[in-house]
């Protein structure tokens, strides 16, 4: 069927003008509507989700888990589609956009956030308006700016909040005894311990992360940066932040000759002790690495003095899924406190909840209070003790062609 | 039903795949490189795309690294399979299981074959160990880049591994359907071995080399997994390189994609046809 619709698709394109008018989908009647009478019609549904594929406890988790919930309780068919990188479902849906497909696109759900969304709104190709439609809506806190704004961008009803993450990074207590805990001593790590440390070259989702930081550093706080992309501050700050790196690179892996190209690529560095740092927007993943094998148990993680960079991921439905109702409901399901608090399991995932769980039933307060961390993974207390914001895209853009530009090559 | 009607229903299946799939994709990949992109606001085509393509200092040297790439491959994947083939035509015990095993690598992916050339060159890998086991290498460092390397070693390497039983079962068929006649005769009249070779096996094989170092010169040229895997990060291959571009999450970053993409397949297209020119010419003489 997939086929024969991208065959439809190219067809349409080929023989029709580009850019008809576009109506609103299947979605429109449904905001606003009876939970029920939502319930009702996505029963017998099926919904593709297009999520990150990269962690295989998270797709169990997608797979069986919420896949279980919604076929036992509703009779809904939930396929996961893995992605190495979100874009591609971003990519799909603006395809069928430029092809006319406006209500039977092939994406019903994308797991997202940052620039990503950014493109989604910026080509209009979300589903928006709905979310005070959902019940389990009000165990989301909008009044919270850092779950009301996706980077900086309004989310305005056009997703939910999914998990929390904050930055942190690992290194092995057996070979290391120092790890840097700033990045002022990492710059000085680096030069003490040559051919150590590198991270994932930009756009790499997590090594434009870890650059954020040392621009932030460059910036002397991240404070100056917050609001819109501001063209004289940054030509002030980013030749300090790329005079560091590059002063950093002759220090690094390989030289600095070249880069990892992926978060995977540096974690398997890490894992054979050719470097010894590396980091994580997710810092559950450190645990879940050692209890693979794939780290030994001596694996320990933190934050930084100055702080590391935290986000809120969500789920959003684009403007032409032809299964918005059952969408609706597997996002419900997501919020639930029930399926928050299996994520956060350790042994599950360990992901920070989405929603606040003090909204949630006494029972699932209780046992999310009773979990018990990984010893790899540092505290969630300790690290939002020191959280950052992240930049509006507009900087990350910036800060990542800057990096390719003026360090990358 | 006429001859005719059956011709064209009978290709009707591939010709619409071949129409609407690739025509049309290239179509839209055309249009979109000319800026045309009325989703996000382009409604002025024009030729931006292009000309920040080729005044573009990376693009040259991921063309010239992409070249290099595909050229040395082929080369070596070339010479390695008719010298294979010359001892495989050849009787000798075991000959059946030889041959099976020469073949093997057809079936492997390439995909699969860039994981093992990971597991066996890089730094931290197999051989690396042996050498530490050794004593050869104290840290991984000190083991040879081979993999992520600027000479592109580790992607020549799973290239070479993977076409030269390609090419060689071509040679081989090849040279089974000539016999050996022709050198026998050439030997009689008082040749070297070498001169035998060089001068009657090697031209009536020629063709077929030619076209199988075409097919793994295009191929190689625009793959984009094994540098994916095995690549450095600057300069990328060209297919990487576009790929690139065309995941930014900057909707204004598709055009320069899809440009790449576009002179890519010129670039495929220009060498199929010097390839035609080169084996009708060698035909001929």
């Amino acid at each position: 069927m997939k086929f024969l619709k991208s065959a439809a698709a190219a067809a349409a394109v080929a023989i029709l003008p580009v850019g008809t008018a576009l109506a609103g989908g299947h979605g429109a009647a449904l905001i606003g509507a009876d939970w029920d009478a939502v319930v009702e019609q996505a029963r017998g549904g099926e919904v593709n989700w297009f999520l990150w594929g990269g962690a295989d406890n998270v797709n169990r988790y997608v797979s069986e888990y919420i896949g279980g919930i919604v076929m036992e309780n509703y009779g809904i068919t939930l396929n996961r589609v893995g992605l190495s990188d979100t874009v591609e479902a971003v990519n799909i849906v603006l395809g069928e956009r430029e092809a006319g497909v406006t209500d039977s696109g092939s994406v019903d759900l994308i797991w997202i956030n940052g620039e990503n969304f950014r493109t989604m709104v910026q080509g209009d190709l979300a589903f928006c308006g709905y979310t005070q439609t959902l019940p389990n809506n009000e165990l989301v806190d909008w009044d919270n700016p850092a779950i009301a704004n996706d980077f900086g961008v309004p989310v305005n009803g056009c997703q939910v909040p999914w998990s929390r993450a904050q930055f942190a990074f690992a290194y092995d207590s057996a070979r290391t005894e120092n790890p840097p805990r700033s990045i002022a001593e990492l710059i000085e790590w680096v030069e003490a311990n040559p051919g150590l440390f590198t991270y994932p070259a930009p756009p790499d989702f997590t090594g434009s992360v870890f650059v954020r930081h040392v621009f932030y550093h460059a910036a002397g706080g991240v404070e100056n940066l917050l609001g819109p992309f501001d063209q004289a501050l940054y030509d002030e700050v980013a030749p300090r932040a790329w005079e560091i790196l590059n002063a950093m690179e002759p220090n690094l892996w390989r030289a600095g000759r070249t880069y990892p190209t992926s978060i995977a690529q540096l974690n398997e560095l890490f894992a054979n002790s050719e470097v010894d740092l590396t980091f994580n927007y997710d810092p559950s993943q450190f645990g879940l690495a050692v209890e693979a094998g794939q780290y030994p148990d001596t694996v320990r993680s933190y934050g930084l003095a100055d702080g590391t960079i935290g986000n809120t991921n969500y789920t959003l439905i684009p403007f032409n899924s032809p299964n918005v109702a059952a969408a609706m409901v597997l996002q419900n399901v997501l919020l639930s406190g029930e399926a928050q608090l299996h994520k956060a399991l350790p042994s599950v995932w360990g992901a920070s909840p989405g929603i606040e769980m003090e909204r949630t039933a006494p029972e699932i307060q209780q046992a999310f209070a009773a979990i018990e961390r990984h010893p790899s993974v540092v505290p969630v207390e300790e690290l939002v003790r020191n959280a950052l914001p992240e930049l509006q895209s507009e900087w990350i853009s910036a800060i990542e062609r800057g990096w390719i530009e003026n360090v990358g090559r | 039903m006429s001859d005719r009607l059956k011709i064209v229903l009978l290709l009707a299946p591939a010709v619409t795949i071949i129409v609407l799939l690739f025509l049309g994709g290239l179509a839209i990949g055309l249009m979109r490189s000319f800026n045309y992109m009325p989703v996000i606001g382009l409604t002025e085509p024009n030729f931006d795309a292009y000309a920040g393509l080729f005044t573009s200092r990376e693009f040259y040297l991921s063309f010239a690294l992409t070249f290099h790439i595909a050229f040395t491959s082929t080369v070596i994947s070339a010479v390695i399979a008719v010298a294979a083939a010359l001892l495989l035509r050849r009787t000798f015990l075991g000959r059946g299981v030889i041959n099976f095993l020469f073949q093997l690598n057809l079936t492997v992916p390439h995909l699969v074959g860039a994981i093992g050339i990971l597991y066996l060159f890089s730094q931290s890998g197999s051989f690396a160990r042996l050498a530490h086991e050794f004593g050869m290498i104290q840290r991984p460092s000190e083991f040879p880049a081979l993999v992520f390397d600027p000479y592109a070693i580790g992607i020549i390497l799973q290239y070479v591994w993977k076409e030269i039983p390609f090419i060689g079962v071509i040679v081989l068929a090849q040279m089974q359907a000539l016999g050996q006649d022709f050198e026998s005769v050439a030997r009689s009249l008082g040749a070297s071995r070498w001169q035998a070779f060089r001068h009657v096996l090697l031209p009536l094989i020629f063709p077929g080399v030619l076209s199988a170092s075409v097919i793994v010169f295009a191929f190689a040229f625009g793959a984009y997994e094994i540098p994916a895997i095995l690549g450095q990060s600057y300069p990328a291959a060209l297919p990487v390189l576009a790929y690139r571009q065309y995941t930014d999450v900057d909707l204004a970053a598709r055009p320069e994609a899809m440009a790449m993409a576009i002179v890519i397949a010129i670039l495929a297209g220009v060498m199929i046809w010097a390839y035609t020119r080169l084996t009708r010419s060698s035909i001929r003489n």
